[in-house]
């Protein structure tokens, strides 16, 4: 049972610009080369207060048309963009996980247009945006309409959650150029924290460390730990992503679904 | 009849927002040639809607799964690529459950436009091919 990385079957016939394509409006003020394209390896900015500005349009390498960064050793594109790792999971979890594999995921509510959760929504093939803003940041998901926001005023994580959520509760702050986020208060409606169909429970928390390479590039790092589902703490591989600039978000408003009907799984 | 092949397997993958092997079958390649009836451009799929007519002249109708409109924009496809009307053939897999439909790999008109990769998924070997 894996998770096929492999790209290699993965044939361009003709590779038209992505920045051509859109709607011709190139983002102001960033880095460019000579011939007008950004330059994504370009320093790492900085916001006024001198910490790395995380702010942007980012894709997961794995989808990423243009700019990834090479392959890591040993591993496909964008690595833990597919989320998984191996996890030693509590025989309740085990018999979930299982049954999920065993019918291609066909019961992912995803597939019916309910939200996805932490860090999930952060792997799939479409664009998310970073945004700076006062006492805070905002994680906006072109899927979906969905949107995070992350507490930098300095509060803790609460004790308890009125009100579990699909996107959960988040505080962020800087250990040294990472941003780390904190994630709890995710509810029992969010069906995989991952696109390899891990489960988790009340008791999951996220830990994302956000780190800003250089200007078109960036690592998190995810660690879950979950102590009525796995029997450790675990890290997911490390997911990549790469800037998409001369782009804007779009509205994502899941409309009109046929699928389920047609989801047989096996 | 000439068909131009002008068809990308595109630079930007395209997924769908649901796993791909809980319904479509990459072991049943299907290749149709018709008419196009419609392009539905919806999320979280754009549709192809096309007639596929055989030797003996029976019409068959079939839907094709493509990506979301923004993906599928983000590849060069505009809302108004293909029209009522247009000849394509349309690459892709079938369905699980023996209907009609497919999920589309890529889409070859026959009047020399671009047309995209339009899968919403991949098959084995492709990013988005979640295998097991």
């Amino acid at each position: 049972m894996r998770i096929n990385l492999s790209a290699a079957a993965l044939i361009t016939f003709l590779s038209a610009p992505l920045g051509a394509q859109w709607f011709d409006q190139p983002t102001k003020g960033i880095p460019r080369l000579p011939d007008g394209k950004p330059n994504l390896t370009a320093p790492t900015p900085k916001t006024a207060d001198g910490k790395p500005d995380l702010s942007g349009i980012w894709l997961g390498d794995q989808w990423a048309p243009a700019g990834r960064r090479p392959n890591p050793p040993g591993g496909g594109r964008g690595g833990g963009g597919r989320g998984g790792g191996a996890p030693e999971m509590l025989p309740w979890a085990q018999k979930v996980f299982n049954e999920r594999r065993d019918t291609s995921l066909r019961d992912d509510p995803e597939a019916r247009c309910m939200p996805q959760g932490v860090p999930k929504a952060s792997t799939l093939p479409y664009p998310f945006e970073i945004v700076n803003a006062n006492g805070k940041t905002l994680i906006l998901f072109e899927m979906y309409s969905l949107r995070r926001q992350i507490f930098t005023d300095g509060r803790e994580l609460p004790k308890e959650y009125a009100q579990p959520s699909w996107m959960g509760y988040s505080v962020g702050k800087w250990e040294g150029d990472e941003f780390v986020v904190h994630t709890a208060g995710v509810n029992d409606q969010v069906w995989n924290i991952d696109l390899a169909g891990h489960p988790h429970s009340d008791a999951l928390h996220i830990t994302e460390r956000y780190k800003r390479v250089d200007f078109g590039h960036m690592d998190v790092q995810v660690t879950i730990d979950d102590s009525k589902t796995y029997t450790s703490q675990w890290n997911m591989p490390v997911m990549r992503y790469t800037l998409l600039p001369d782009t804007d978000l779009f509205e994502f408003v899941c409309e009109k679904n046929v699928d389920p009907q047609h989801m047989v799984g096996k | 009849m000439k068909y131009v092949l002008l068809l990308v397997v595109a630079a930007a993958p395209l997924l769908a927002h649901h796993s791909f092997a809980a319904e479509f079958d990459s072991k049943k390649p299907v290749e149709l040639k018709g008419k196009l009836i419609e392009l539905e451009w919806v999320n979280p799929h754009a549709w192809i809607h096309m007639e596929v007519t055989d030797a003996s002249g029976k019409v068959t109708k079939w839907e094709c799964e493509l990506g979301s409109p923004n993906l599928l924009m983000r590849n060069g496809w505009r809302r108004d690529t293909l029209k009522k009307g247009d000849m394509i053939v349309v690459s892709g897999s079938q369905a699980k459950d023996g209907s009609n439909m497919a999920n589309a790999r890529s889409v070859t008109s026959v009047d020399g436009k671009r047309v995209f990769n339009a899968g919403s998924s991949g098959d084995p070997g492709t990013p988005g091919a979640l295998t097991q």
